[in-house]
């Protein structure tokens, strides 16, 4: 039985009279993806401010790798790697300098430092602009520096806070593949996002928080199937009802119609696909397209969201008295 | 890592803090350039727009007026340091180093000791500047070394301040405006372009006491470019050299242990 690579407890912060944090507890298995998925000011940004020893909490506990966030601080930094929102990397140093800098900052040694930095500026496509300023680079490059900076001591746990926010789908696409580079090695992500695709794309466990608490966690596909199982939709290309209703009612009392399709539950996944198919064989209808849909994390995330409850209002009307 | 080997890890941090501002410093010719040329412009404007018509009994106005434009310059490279570490602070960049295993000194410490450095070709140019307008040091090069040993630490001093400034204001606008008007006043009120004896009475007393004409009346007596003994009763001006180093020194050891604990509770 492996400790969790981070571990929160009763989490709690605020800011005046907002309240940042409520009550946030998760963890995290070493060498896994977690994504903290929530909209903007719903605290995720404060949860990974305190999981890297930049903020206090009000009360609760944190651990990273084993030690305590506010009392072994600087145990826990030796040992984690963070990318913020904000770049990070001076504009007036070259790439090479910037990862220079952080490598000695990291106490590895000049030789372990040069080292490490061709491999990450290898390993980011960033060779072709190591002795460029960094204020020359473009917005994924920046990033990817910014990243490759945070991994330059090999961290045991790694922080993307909004890793992909505001890059174009290219540059995006890119840090996917990085992120995902970089988990095949083992290292534990934290990562925060409001974009569901790139938690379900990346992420092991997601945790959705909203207004400083947590309203849902689980794998995506644990998430998914708590909202709704799959279900078989037959879409017929034109808008006949007399062809819809036979087919709702071939299909039976669980079937129903929406629009131009006739959906029903697929409560044995692909076993109900094909007897709808068979059903469907031979009724002589203008069938478009016969299908098995999953739940999205859209129906997810604005299930959970919207059932936050009194505290969740409690944090809100707060926030606009600040 | 065993406690014995933290101390010199918080040595190589602050060499590594230093170097990436060293670093950044000579990348950015336009505030070398600026912090060069305003000492030239200073030189010309009062040693020749205002010093002809300024009298100075028995002797030159622009060696008594070198002296006083030096420890103007020192006072006022404390702004360009206020405005520089209030940028710093709002860029994400402090986060990282805050989430690196850094000593809490480092980034200001090495702020402190690489804007010195910096400041030195401009104390240079100033110097020659000063020799070209016929400042001649005439105390002796021992005493000359010592009075540029005395700026160098008022400087570093003055740094101190410049960064206190930077990491209280809440935008490098606001500490500009901060630190702005208090060095004018010490800069203008002073002994540094005219004899105080001649001010309003209410206005020689800060002159006099005002500790940038300790650090002026310091140098014209190493320098040799005294015109009389200093005005009798101001305690400071009777024991200059003393004054500017204990002044410095107690700058120093208070605003710098203030700046590192101020800039480990600073957070976005």
């Amino acid at each position: 039985m492996t400790s969790p690579a981070i571990s929160v407890e009763r989490l709690a912060r605020s800011f005046g009279q907002t309240l940042a944090l409520v009550d946030v507890s998760f963890e995290v298995p070493p060498g896994s993806v977690c994504a903290l998925l929530g909209r903007n000011g719903a605290g995720k940004t404060t949860a990974v401010r305190i999981l890297t020893t930049l903020l206090s909490a009000d009360s609760g506990r944190a651990q990273v790798a084993g030690f305590d966030v506010f009392s072994q601080a600087d145990k826990v930094r030796t040992r984690i790697g963070v990318t913020g929102q904000t770049a990070t990397m001076d504009e007036l140093l070259t790439g090479q300098e910037n990862l220079d800098i952080v490598g000695r900052f990291c106490h590895l040694g000049a030789a372990t430092s040069r080292l490490r930095a061709n491999n990450l500026l290898r390993d980011f496509d960033l060779v072709d602009a190591k002795d460029r300023l960094v204020k020359k680079y473009s917005g994924g490059m920046k990033r990817r520096l910014d990243l490759a900076a945070s991994l330059i001591a090999e961290p045991q746990v790694l922080f993307l806070d909004e890793p992909t926010t505001g890059l174009d789908p290219i540059s995006r696409r890119e840090m996917w593949a990085a992120i995902r580079s970089l988990v095949s090695r083992g290292t534990t992500v934290l990562l925060t996002t409001q974009y569901l695709d790139e938690a379900d794309q990346l992420a092991d466990t997601i945790v959705v928080i909203d207004r400083g608490l947590v309203v849902a966690q689980g794998t995506p596909e644990q998430l998914k199937s708590s909202i709704g199982r799959p279900h078989v939709r037959v879409t017929l290309p034109d808008l006949d009802t007399a062809a819809l209703e036979r087919v709702r009612s071939a299909l039976g009392d669980l079937a129903e119609i929406h629009g131009l399709s006739v959906t029903m539950p697929a409560s044995r996944g692909l076993a109900t696909l094909s007897e709808v198919v068979a059903q469907l064989e031979g009724m002589g209808l203008p069938i478009y397209e016969v299908g098995l849909e999953h739940p999205s994390l859209d129906e997810v995330f604005s299930t959970v969201t919207g059932h936050s409850g009194g505290a969740g209002l409690t944090a809100r009307s707060t926030e606009q008295d600040s | 890592m065993v406690p014995a080997i933290r101390l010199p890890w918080g040595v190589v941090d602050i060499y590594t803090a230093t170097l990436r501002y060293l670093k950044r410093g000579v990348r950015q010719p336009d505030v070398i350039f600026g912090s060069v040329l305003f000492p030239i412009i200073f030189v010309v404007l009062f040693g020749y727009v205002f010093g002809g018509s300024i009298k100075i009994p028995g002797g030159n106005y622009r060696s008594y007026l070198m002296p006083g434009l030096f420890s103007q310059a020192i006072l006022f490279g404390s702004n360009s340091v206020a405005v520089g570490i209030a940028t710093d602070m709002s860029e994400g960049v402090i986060d990282r180093f805050k989430t690196l295993p850094i000593a809490r000194s480092a980034i200001v410490v090495g702020r402190a000791v690489s804007s010195l450095v910096l400041g030195l070709p401009a104390m240079v140019v100033m110097i020659l500047c000063a020799l070209a307008v016929g400042w001649r040091p005439t105390g002796g090069l021992g005493n000359a070394g010592l009075a540029f040993g005395l700026y160098e630490l008022y400087g570093f001093a003055m740094i101190w301040l410049g960064i206190l400034v930077g990491l209280l204001a809440r935008s490098a606008q606001a500490a500009d405006v901060i630190i702005s008007i208090p060095t004018f006043f010490l800069g203008f009120i002073s002994n540094v372009f005219v004899d105080p004896a001649n001010m309003p009475a209410w206005l020689r007393v800060f002159a006099n006491w005002n500790p940038i004409s300790a650090l002026v009346t310091a140098a014209r007596q190493l320098f040799g470019n005294s015109i009389g003994p200093p005005p009798p009763g101001v305690w400071s001006l009777d024991h200059p050299v003393v004054t500017t180093i204990g002044l410095a020194i107690l700058i120093v050891a208070i605003a710098a242990p203030f700046c590192v604990r101020r800039y480990s509770r600073i957070s976005h």
